[in-house]
């Protein structure tokens, strides 16, 4: 059984304008100790599920239908103490801006006590013990448990937000764009420290991302969302591999990688739909270059490619047939990054 | 080759409807219309403007016409609102008031926006020892009580429309700077501040183009709070002799007076009500007009 | 051939109370016309600064910059209003670099209105022109920035920087908040722009695979200064400076056949306040030695077109 399953969650926001349609019926499932990377544009509903399984979505949003089972018990109708206790303890979150997650007017080591004496009812000793411990396992050093946020940097701090988020040895960890706000090379410290501690502590992951990169990197499963719905879903392999929903492809078409050359982008025309207004049938259709009347008219069910692998689209094989010529990803190293590698080896 | 053909631009190419263009006040206007409140308000202050302003044509007595007969006399056919402790028609004196009170609030209050943007703006967009001194020379102003400014300031520019309203100004001047200081530094940092000057707008245009306009809409409500406070402030002025003399009337002036007979209001309720109604009335529809006005202003409040 | 920039040991130092902030120093570098020249750096390397410093937004604070042969480091007047006409920026938030209250024509026309370029229905005529150029509905002339997504407002701001005919644009991350599929388009864009009209970029990102697709020269910073400048594709087939080499290996790729170096680089970018004399990059360096913490490394050319500022560059390399 996995460690949490989510089936037909909807989400919507009830606003003045309309409803706003954040998240349409997905299904998705978290194994033991697995990553699942959840890809999306701005917009895409990521987020709102996020919140969606912490049951945090903020007024005037509204769980409409679906459940949300962790561990076998469904948590939207859970009473709201068991939550509580839920949060934190057994699923804890980490947020994208790490500025603005720590309390300023408190040392990190009491955000972090905090949580640990809030959820474990330890003695103060056995706390500070538990504290210390953590701040050693995210690379920092004990002597800065009195310090105050302010005086760490931008990747220190990320850092602290993490030991917070596992302080409590949590089972699911729901990351938030993790390293969206740092920079490139202390993106790859803080990503390498979240594997090596999921590897160390078991920790399921359910890790929100815009790069496709972070996924490949960190990801066993990957779902692809767009507008609501879960489009592309399956191991990072077969998504990567044998991309087969039209969106997927022109994602990594819209890339600019370091590992292929092309003259111009394929980008996907168009722009995200309005989610008050979602187009008819697949909400993808009118930026599609495969688009028939069919997928005006009909959501296309989630069909199975492979064992491992959900597509929700009519034209699916054609797709990834047509993937070639947008720049497949299934694709030998070129020789750019094979001799930055030889050189590398050479360097060392 | 052709870029273009190989990479057709995104939009679509429908025949468009292109809309026509409105100049700055006219989308404001617009904007405005849409509001109901407001135009409700626009035409209340119109109106009584009007009826301010030809008083002498509208008022049915003369603000002076005392009669010891008709003393504190009710509502009535022949007095509509009624008469004050001497007997005059208090719908006549309250329209005169208006003259005076309505012109030396607005002077007040748009001498208080002037020289407060002005000065605000200055210390906001150029910082450093102007900033310093400038914001200095405020906190001492505001250091001093506002009535007590008045006074100083009335006493020695003599009484008047206009140095009456400069006298009461004096005080507002420092708390709209303050204020507007604080937006213009937050807009200053703003990249479309950085961008004019790289299409090599000078300062004057920058700050009267981009600082003001984006600034205005907090100004504006604040002012139409300040106007209440003027008219409360000239009467405070006349009550010490400062202000206009008796027996040329003044709302806050009429008030005071009515006030004076709050333990017979079973009877005498009408001097307290009627100015009193006056000049909430006039508050009012200043706020909501400015809150109005203050959504019109703002593109991003356009649905 | 004769650049059509040049910069020498260009520097630009702010006051701060602790002392100088060295945001930009010593940065040498040639841009040839239509070419683009990409700066890539984390944040706070300087290359924001380096880019206004460009356009004359900030004042050099040592070293020289020309322009079409002519030293235009502290331009006169005069000629600072000529080459506003001849350079332009782009800025990387569509957010705040356009002001709210004006409409997308009024925000175009901003810049011809205010080198007096054109007026009445010339300046109309422009306007549109100038909409079609970068693909945005005439509809859209008198809609406001936030009714706007992010690309069409980069859009605008693309408008803007094209509405005085510039010769050269420093785009300042143009692409950074925008959304991949958004993203993609808006760099198709800048590149038809420039095989169309000629234009010469100094491209700043902090993105590697956006600068490696834009740029045909890169130029690495590090804490204000210059690491590595070299041919695009030299730089990726062969990173020289062992801060390109980490960086290069940080970056995700989505692909699950591309195996990278495993090299994580540990530590955090030094204050560049009051820095310590020596190689900024010496705190993270895996190769440093005693040479690095006294003696700022000065570029030197290793490869035709291949600068690296780094003492053991040569060993390192094995060259």
């Amino acid at each position: 059984m996995s460690l949490l399953d989510i089936q037909d969650l909807s989400i919507h926001f009830i606003t003045e304008n309309g409803e706003v349609k954040a998240v349409n019926g997905i299904s998705l499932h978290v194994d033991e100790g697995r990553t699942l990377g959840l890809v999306g544009e701005t917009g895409a509903g990521k987020t709102t599920t996020a919140l969606g399984i912490l049951r945090l979505v903020p007024e005037p949003g509204k769980i409409l239908s679906g459940s949300i089972t962790y561990k076998g018990e469904d948590i939207l109708t859970m009473p709201e103490k068991d939550v509580q206790d839920l949060r934190g303890n057994e699923i804890s979150m980490i947020f994208q801006d790490p500025m603005t997650a720590l309390n300023p007017v408190m040392t990190v080591g009491d955000q972090i006590a905090e949580v640990i004496n809030r959820h474990q009812h330890c003695s103060g000793v056995e706390c500070q013990q538990r504290m210390l411990e953590i701040l050693d396992k995210v690379g920092i050093s004990s002597d800065r448990a009195k310090d105050y946020p302010h005086q760490f940097s931008g990747g220190m701090k990320q850092r602290i937000v993490i030991a917070i988020a596992l302080a409590c040895n949590p089972k699911l960890l729901l990351a938030d764009e993790p390293t969206t706000a740092l920079d490139v090379t202390i993106q790859a410290q803080v990503l390498r420290m979240i594997n090596d501690l999921k590897k160390e502590l078991g920790t399921a992951m359910l890790l929100i991302t815009h790069d496709l990169g972070i996924v490949a990197e960190s990801c066993d499963d990957v779902a692809i969302m767009y507008a609501g719905n879960i489009v592309e879903y399956g191991s990072v392999e077969a998504v990567f591999d044998h991309t087969a929903h039209p969106y997927t492809v022109g994602l990594f078409g819209s890339l600019p990688r370091l590992d292929v050359d092309v003259e111009f982008l394929s980008p996907i025309p168009g722009l995200m739909p309005d989610p008050i207004n979602l187009p008819s049938g697949c909400p993808f259709h009118p930026r599609c270059k495969l688009a028939t009347r069919e997928c005006m008219e009909a959501m296309p069910e989630a069909r199975e490619l492979a064992s491992d692998h959900i597509v929700r689209c009519h034209h699916a094989q054609q797709a990834s047939d047509s993937g070639a010529v947008l720049g497949d990803p299934a694709y030998t190293p070129p020789p750019a990054m094979g001799a930055a590698l030889k050189d590398e080896e050479a360097g060392q | 080759m052709d870029a273009k053909e190989k990479m057709p631009p995104v939009e679509e190419a429908v025949e468009e409807k292109i809309p026509k263009k409105r100049s700055y006040f006219g989308e404001i206007w617009h904007r405005l219309k849409k509001n109901p409140v407001a135009m409700v308000c626009l035409v209340f202050l119109c109106v009584l403007i009007l009826a301010v302003v030809f008083a002498n044509f509208i008022a049915p007595y003369d603000y002076a016409e005392a009669d010891l007969s008709l003393r504190f006399a009710l509502p009535s056919a022949e007095h509509i609102m009624g008469c004050d402790e001497q007997g005059r028609d208090l719908f006549s004196r309250l329209l005169y008031g208006g003259r005076y009170s309505l012109m030396v609030a607005l002077i007040a209050v748009a001498i208080g926006i002037v020289f407060g943007m002005v000065v605000g703006a200055l210390c906001g967009f150029f910082g450093g020892g102007l900033d310093s001194v400038l914001m200095r020379l405020m906190d001492v102003i505001m250091a001093i009580p506002g009535l007590m400014l008045a006074i100083c300031v009335s006493v020695a520019l003599g009484s008047g429309v206009v140095n009456t309203a400069l006298a009461i100004a004096v005080g507002t001047i420092p708390i709209i700077a303050r204020q507007l200081r604080g937006s213009t530094l937050l807009i200053r940092s703003q990249e479309y501040i950085e961008a004019a000057q790289s299409f090599g707008e000078g300062y004057f245009r920058i700050i009267m183009r981009h600082v003001i306009p984006n600034t205005l809409a907090p100004i504006i409500v604040q002012a139409s709070l300040y106007l209440g406070g003027s008219i409360m402030a000239i009467a405070g002025l006349s009550f010490l002799g400062l202000g206009v003399q008796p027996p040329t009337p003044e709302w806050g002036n009429i008030l005071n007076t009515g006030l004076d007979y709050i333990y017979q209001f079973s009877t005498r309720w009408h001097v307290i009500v009627f100015p009193a109604m006056f000049i909430i009335l006039t508050m009012l529809a200043f706020n909501l007009l400015g809150d109005g006005l203050r959504d019109a202003m703002d593109p991003r409040m356009r649905k | 051939m004769e650049h059509l920039l040049e910069a020498k040991e260009l520097s630009k130092y702010y006051t701060t109370p602790n002392g100088p902030l060295h945001a930009v120093e010593q940065v040498s570098f040639t841009v040839d016309e239509k070419t683009t020249l990409g700066v890539v750096g984390e944040s706070g390397c300087g290359k924001s600064t380096l880019g206004r410093v460009l356009v004359g937004l900030l004042d050099a604070t040592g070293g020289d910059f020309f322009f079409e042969g002519e030293n235009v480091t502290h331009p006169d007047k005069k000629k600072r209003k000529e080459l506003r006409r001849k350079m332009q920026i782009i800025f990387q938030d569509p957010y705040s670099s356009l002001d709210p209250r004006m409409c997308v024509s009024d925000l175009i026309a901003e810049p011809l209105k205010a080198l007096k370029l054109a007026r009445g229905a010339e300046l109309e005529k422009q306007v549109q022109e100038l909409m079609d150029t970068v693909g945005l509905a005439r509809r859209f002339a008198y809609s406001y920035p936030h009714e706007l997504d992010g690309g069409r407002r980069q859009r605008i701001g693309i408008a803007r920087a094209l509405s005085v005919n510039p010769r050269f644009i420093v785009c300042d991350e143009p692409v950074s908040a925008l959304d991949v599929s958004i993203q993609a388009q808006v760099l198709n864009l800048l590149k038809e722009l420039q095989i169309e009209k000629g234009l010469t970029y100094v491209f700043i990102t902090h993105n590697l695979s956006v600068v490696k697709h834009i740029s045909h020269d890169i130029l690495v910073m590090y804490c204000g200064c210059m690491v590595e400048k070299c041919p695009s594709k030299e730089l990726f087939a062969q990173p020289l400076h062992p801060y390109t080499k980490g960086l290069l290996a940080a970056i995700p790729i989505p692909s699950l056949h591309v195996k990278k170096p495993d090299i994580v680089l540990s530590g955090e970018v030094t204050s560049p306040v009051n820095p310590k004399p020596g190689c900024r990059f010496a705190a993270r360096c895996p190769y440093v030695s005693d040479l690095c913490k006294q003696e700022m490394p000065k570029p030197q050319e290793l490869a035709p077109g291949h600068f690296v500022a780094c003492h053991h560059a040569k060993e390192i390399n094995s060259l």
